[in-house]
């Protein structure tokens, strides 16, 4: 009988086990959210628009719905679709679907992993990098709301990858002795489809093998190459791009102490070939950072000297989100001339059409009255210079800062031999204000930021002078006031005011023309809202926000945007 | 401590090479922005040049950024106007040195010119005058420029139409020097109007005296088209003693031609390698009726038809300076 009852047991959870294993085969992911605006535009001028409509009512329903599939222990396929309807659309009108991703990913032979379809990838910060869009850095909650869910819809993640469709594998091998580890990793994704004309096929292809001797020191190449294919149009141009560096990491500890020098050192070669008008870009750069943090009272330390010339071309890390040649779908035309409006602040949040997916070839377009001195990111080409960077970070306090210098100039000067100078000083503050009470159990977060930047060149005989100043400064405040409502309170400042000349390049990113550039203006964006937090993945939330703008330079008088927006998110 | 000492030499090694550079991206801002100052005024440096001699002058001035400027020389008796363009901020040897040159007819002679310099994109405008004491003397051989009338031992037939013209005259400032040929009038039964010989005889020799490569010679004239008129027609043969005897056969020996349509309003300088003269009857190209070689220093007549069609009523040109020209054509 007990033999019976054991083996009757033994069956029973076997059967159980497999069902369970049978069950994670197949599993649902996805996103689901719901926005509301409803806008109100308020111009200060004399006279009255009788053209634009004042209200703006705009929003949709969607879902992401993915399926991730595992065949077996070594393959996954992740498939997602995106169900959309707009406001105001009926059902089988205004509904759209897209296929959002497929991918499939594994193992083969235990060894090399791979992944293809829609991959998400990077490399170093001069190779293949996706920068965050300016100003979003310390924005505060109430605002990356908006943000975030733009980043989302244009697959940007926190840890400044690209989504590319392609191919990538990786492996590594590990040793007992001399060398922890050797990693090899490839990728090749397709930027460009051929039109059989006058387009060729263009793809990106990187290589990376790392060295990890110890956690003491460790060496990469990092191979980047954007490149046509010959013989897939009529175009006889091929472009070819490939970007070489290596990077470099030696670290120490010791007690309370720990240090690091790391940095790249590279190059990158721009070619059009069989084209004779095209010019060719060789550009070096090179980066050095050193940094130190005592980790008792977490007071850090990092001091980076970099160069990078002004023919550094690297598009897997160049390339821009944000195409500021695009315009606003929101009051477009405003004013009874019908004026184009300018991208705002508050478009830069929450206007999706802006935002750029693909590697592009070329310096993309910039706002200088954003960010004049790393458009780029760290990738900007003619730079030169150091930036200084002191944190705080105590382990028993619950307080985050950080003050930061940075002192660059030109390598080549633009349309003179001075170069310009950049300055920026950067202070930051964060605090969880209910840590400093133990008894205050509920969230209270505080964070401060503040940035200056200025553009100079001293003035020559018979050309006037740069003088170019943005400051930024943005207050944040975060508090949950009964059990999982947050109270959120946002301000946003950005002024701008001065002078510059700006590059204007052809397509081959090459200077022609120079435009007298003039700033004078600041715009304000603050909010109030409240969150209900379901759950870590669900909430719903929503917000006042009062966004006002003055543009002396531009023909469209200062007005404001009132912004009343309902979201609700899930994630599963 | 001395691994902190190769560290720091390293750091420095590595950043040490980076100096701003001596260059720039992109167009000068000075030339695009800086405001716009004459820092020289116009001047010259020979202000009674004779071209005769070889002599040339230079115009020198400067400015204070890169700009688009024209100097223009004009003849005050002759109208002759030479134009030097140039994107600079100063005029000096290398872009600004006249030899007597003509960009619009007619060529310059002994005459006073007003020399100015005006810019693209700003109003001011620099003057200056000189005198030519000399006219620019051409290299090669001028079949006839009129200065002293028409060769003797040319001889020419003229249509017994209405109107008629055919004389040397100065009415009008000639495309160089002072005179030039006349023809004109209303022949309503026949094409031609009148026609001159120009035989080799008349030069004193047996041939043109031009070398035997065609590619060398350039034959040159200059010919002023009324405004109001359009039907004329100028034509040149040239007949060449294939054998060698002294004697041109028609129909046995070869004779190239120049059809001159004249589309220039004015004078216009029309010019012709001898390599490319062609056989044409009619107006029609041909074949060539001789050894078909262009062998221009067997070259024995010239002959100048004035043309026009009897129905279009009355026709006129003036007729100038005929030059044969070696290594390029004339550079009035």
């Amino acid at each position: 009988m007990k033999k019976t009852l054991y083996i009757l047991f033994l069956i029973l959870a076997f059967g159980l086990k497999t069902w369970a294993q049978e069950e994670k085969k197949v599993t649902f992911n996805g996103t689901a959210r719901s926005l509301f605006y409803g806008d109100k535009l308020t111009e200060d001028s004399s006279v009255e628009d009788t053209i634009t409509v004042p209200r703006l009512n705009s929003g949709h329903v969607l879902v992401d719905l993915g399926v991730n599939i595992r065949p077996n222990k070594n393959t996954e396929i992740q498939g997602m679709i995106r169900v959309r309807n707009d406001y105001g659309g009926f059902w089988g009108s205004g509904v759209t679907f897209d296929v959002r991703q497929l991918s499939a990913r594994g193992v083969i032979g235990g060894i090399v992993r791979y992944q293809l379809g829609d991959i998400n990838y990077k490399m170093s910060r001069y190779t293949m990098w996706n920068y965050d869009q300016e100003l979003i850095s310390n924005t505060p909650a109430v605002f990356r709301q908006q943000t975030d869910l733009v980043n989302y819809d244009h697959f940007y993640f926190n840890d400044n990858s690209r989504r590319q469709q392609g191919a990538a594998a990786e492996f590594a091998l590990v040793f007992k002795k001399y060398v922890k580890e050797l990693q090899f990793h490839a990728v090749t994704t397709r930027v460009k489809t051929s039109d059989f004309s006058a387009t060729n096929d263009r793809l990106f292809s990187g290589l990376n093998a790392r060295l990890i001797q110890s956690k003491y020191f460790q060496i990469g190449v990092n191979y980047a190459n954007l490149y046509d294919i010959p013989g897939t149009s009529r175009n006889k141009s091929i472009f070819i791009n490939p970007v070489l560096t290596a990077d470099y990491k030696i670290s120490y500890s010791y007690k309370n102490w720990e240090a690091n020098l790391n940095g790249e050192i590279g190059k990158s070669s721009t070619r059009y070939k069989n084209n004779t008008e095209a010019p060719d870009w060789d550009g070096r750069l090179n980066e050095l950072n050193a940094f130190i943090k005592e980790n008792k009272y977490g007071v850090s330390l990092n001091v980076q000297m970099k160069y990078v010339g002004s023919a550094f071309r690297s598009p897997g890390a160049q390339t821009k989100r944000i195409d500021f040649t695009g315009l606003p779908l929101a009051y477009s035309r405003i004013t009874n001339e019908q004026q184009l409006r300018a991208l705002s602040t508050m478009d830069l949040m929450r206007e999706s059409d802006m935002y750029n997916l693909q590697i592009q070839p070329y310096l993309m377009a910039f706002s200088p009255q954003y960010d004049n001195i790393t458009p780029y990111g760290d990738a900007t080409p003619n730079r030169q210079g150091y930036t200084l960077t002191l944190g705080y970070a105590p382990k028993k306090l619950p307080v985050t800062a950080s003050v930061s210098r940075l002192a660059q100039e030109e390598v080549k000067g633009e349309g003179t031999i001075f170069p310009r100078v950049f300055t920026r000083n950067e202070i930051t503050l964060g605090t969880d204000i209910n840590k400093f009470f133990p008894a205050w159990k509920k969230t209270m977060k505080l964070t401060m930021n503040y940035r200056s930047d200025l553009t100079t060149r001293e003035p020559e005989e018979l050309v006037r002078d740069v003088n170019l100043e943005t400051s930024v400064v943005n207050l944040g405040l975060e508090i949950e006031t009964i059990q999982l409502l947050d109270l959120l309170v946002g301000w946003q400042e950005v002024k701008y005011k001065g002078f510059d000349y700006t590059a204007i390049r052809d397509t081959y990113s090459e200077i022609y023309n120079f435009s007298e550039f003039k700033a004078d203006g600041n715009e304000t964006m603050r909010a109030i809202g409240l969150r209900y937090r379901f759950s870590d993945k669900t909430n719903l939330s929503f917000q006042l926000n009062e966004y006002k703008i003055r543009n002396e330079q531009d023909l469209v008088p200062q007005y404001k945007v009132r912004q009343f927006m309902l979201l609700f998110l899930m994630k599963f | 401590m001395k691994y902190t000492i190769y560290l720091s030499s390293l750091i420095l090694l590595v950043f040490a090479g980076c100096k701003t550079d001596d260059e720039f991206d992109g167009p000068a801002l000075n030339d695009l922005y800086g405001q716009f100052a004459i820092v020289q005024g116009l001047s010259a440096t020979n202000y009674d040049v004779d071209f005769s001699t070889g002599e040339q002058t230079t115009f020198e001035s400067s400015f204070s950024k890169n700009i688009d400027w024209v100097l223009e020389i004009k003849g005050l008796q002759s109208g002759a106007v030479k134009r030097i363009e140039g994107f600079s901020n100063l005029l000096n040897v290398d872009n600004a040195t006249w030899n007597g040159t003509t960009t619009d007819l007619p060529m310059f002679k002994q005459e006073s010119c007003a020399v100015q310099l005006t810019f693209l994109s700003e109003t001011d405008t620099l003057r200056d005058t000189l005198d030519v004491v000399g006219a620019r003397i051409n290299e090669g051989f001028v079949v006839s420029d009129f200065e002293t009338g028409t060769n003797p031992g040319w001889n020419s037939f003229v249509q017994t139409g209405a109107n008629m013209s055919f004389a040397v005259q100065s009415t009008i400032p000639a495309a160089q020097g002072n005179n030039y040929f006349n023809i004109g009038g209303t022949v309503n039964w026949d094409w031609l109007i009148g026609l001159i010989n120009m035989p080799a005889s008349a030069y004193g020799g047996t041939h043109y005296p031009l070398s035997e490569n065609p590619e060398l010679e350039n034959f040159n004239v200059m010919i002023y088209k009324p405004e109001e008129l359009s039907n004329g027609i100028m034509l040149f043969q040239f007949m060449e003693d294939d054998n060698l005897d002294g004697v041109f056969t028609t129909n046995v020996e070869d004779m190239f031609s120049l059809e001159v349509q004249m589309d220039k309003n004015g004078w216009g300088q029309y010019s012709i390698n001898y390599a490319d003269l062609q056989t044409l009857i009619n107006g029609a190209p041909s074949a060539d009726i001789g050894n078909g070689i262009r062998e221009p220093h067997k070259l024995l007549q010239i002959s100048v038809l004035f043309l026009a069609n009897p129905a279009s009523g009355y026709a006129n040109a003036y007729l100038d300076y005929m030059i044969f020209t070696q290594n390029g054509i004339l550079e009035p």
